[in-house]
């Protein structure tokens, strides 16, 4: 039994160790040096905004992530726009306007997405009145 | 009236599993992505040209007739296979072919043309990329159609291949 629990408590350090690198490395980038702006607030945004778009040639990364050539040309892009005085909803625009809605990594609540917003929301709602509604039954019994 | 709801899980469920199964098996390519640039003005820019003495002016060469765009580069292999198509573009059918050299050293895709035939009535020097974002060009080879107003009617992205071929001489058709 003890070294039952002593293997449990090694998997559990190892799973939790595992976890703790992983969610620490999400913060190193693929940003390179000669990219970052010297104002912190400017770099700060361009950061932001480069968590938002998606990287067009890897397309389940954003462009903050990707090593994708396109992805660094867009993130340097964004930051001389940044410098240039533009607004982040500007720069999105820009973007849109060439990439369209996908380049958005969050798909935007327009009337064409409304389903993929609401539907979790209605299938929510319709297992919670299932659950009440067994209940209520179950009590008679 | 119990039992027959009883039934519609499985319903909604064969409902999902044979539009599933239609999308599979109907002819499409899922990382193919809608361009938001169809039937818009082409964007304007000015640039060098890699065969003439003389700037690469977009007004200038789009609005006069229908005009094939063509993104490539010689490191780009997929551009290399598609050279042919290009090439039967203008000299079979006589349309007018643009390129745009993306990202390339102009000494080695001038060597590059005459080596494989030069399709392009004109070539703009896209060195860093900037002109393919503002088509929206995310992975060259890309073709485009413009109509003779100077609107974008089709895009292709990946190299032209015998489908593709046809399908751009009848969209051309359409458009003449």
């Amino acid at each position: 039994m003890i070294i039952n629990k002593i293997i449990l408590i090694k998997i559990f350090l190892i799973i939790t160790v595992i976890c703790l690198t992983q969610f620490f490395s999400n913060n190193s980038n693929t940003v390179e040096p000669d990219e970052i702006l010297q104002d912190q607030k400017q770099e700060l945004r361009a950061r932001n905004i480069s968590k938002n778009i998606r990287c067009m040639v890897c397309q389940n990364q954003s462009i903050d992530e990707s090593n994708a050539p396109l992805a660094k040309d867009l993130r340097i892009l964004i930051r001389n726009k940044i410098k240039k005085g533009n607004k982040d909803k500007e720069i999105y625009e820009f973007l849109t306007n060439r990439y369209g809605d996908f380049i958005l990594l969050k798909p935007p609540f327009k009337l064409s997405t409304l389903a993929l917003w609401l539907l979790p929301l209605t299938f929510f709602a319709v297992g919670v009145f299932i659950i009440l509604f067994h209940n209520k039954k179950s009590k008679k019994i | 009236m119990k039992k027959q709801l009883l039934i519609l899980p499985s319903v909604f469920f064969l409902l999902i599993l044979s539009i599933f199964f239609y999308l599979l098996t109907i002819d499409r390519n899922p990382s193919e992505l809608p361009s938001t640039l169809l039937n818009k003005n082409v964007p304007k820019f000015e640039t060098e040209s890699l065969l003439k003495n003389e700037k690469f002016i977009s007004s200038q060469e789009f609005g006069n007739e229908t005009t094939l765009v063509n993104f490539f580069a010689t490191w780009c292999k997929p551009c290399r296979d598609e050279h042919a198509y290009i090439q039967r573009f203008s000299n079979e059918k006589g349309i007018k072919v643009i390129g745009i050299n993306y990202k390339d050293n102009p000494k080695k895709t001038i060597q590059w043309l005459k080596k494989l035939g030069n399709p392009y009535s004109n070539v703009a020097v896209d060195k860093n990329g900037r002109i393919a974002i503002d088509w929206g060009v995310y992975g060259i080879p890309e073709t485009f159609i413009v109509n003779s107003k100077g609107v974008i009617k089709y895009r292709h992205v990946g190299p032209v291949t015998k489908k593709i071929y046809r399908k751009i001489n009848l969209i051309i058709g359409e458009n003449k």
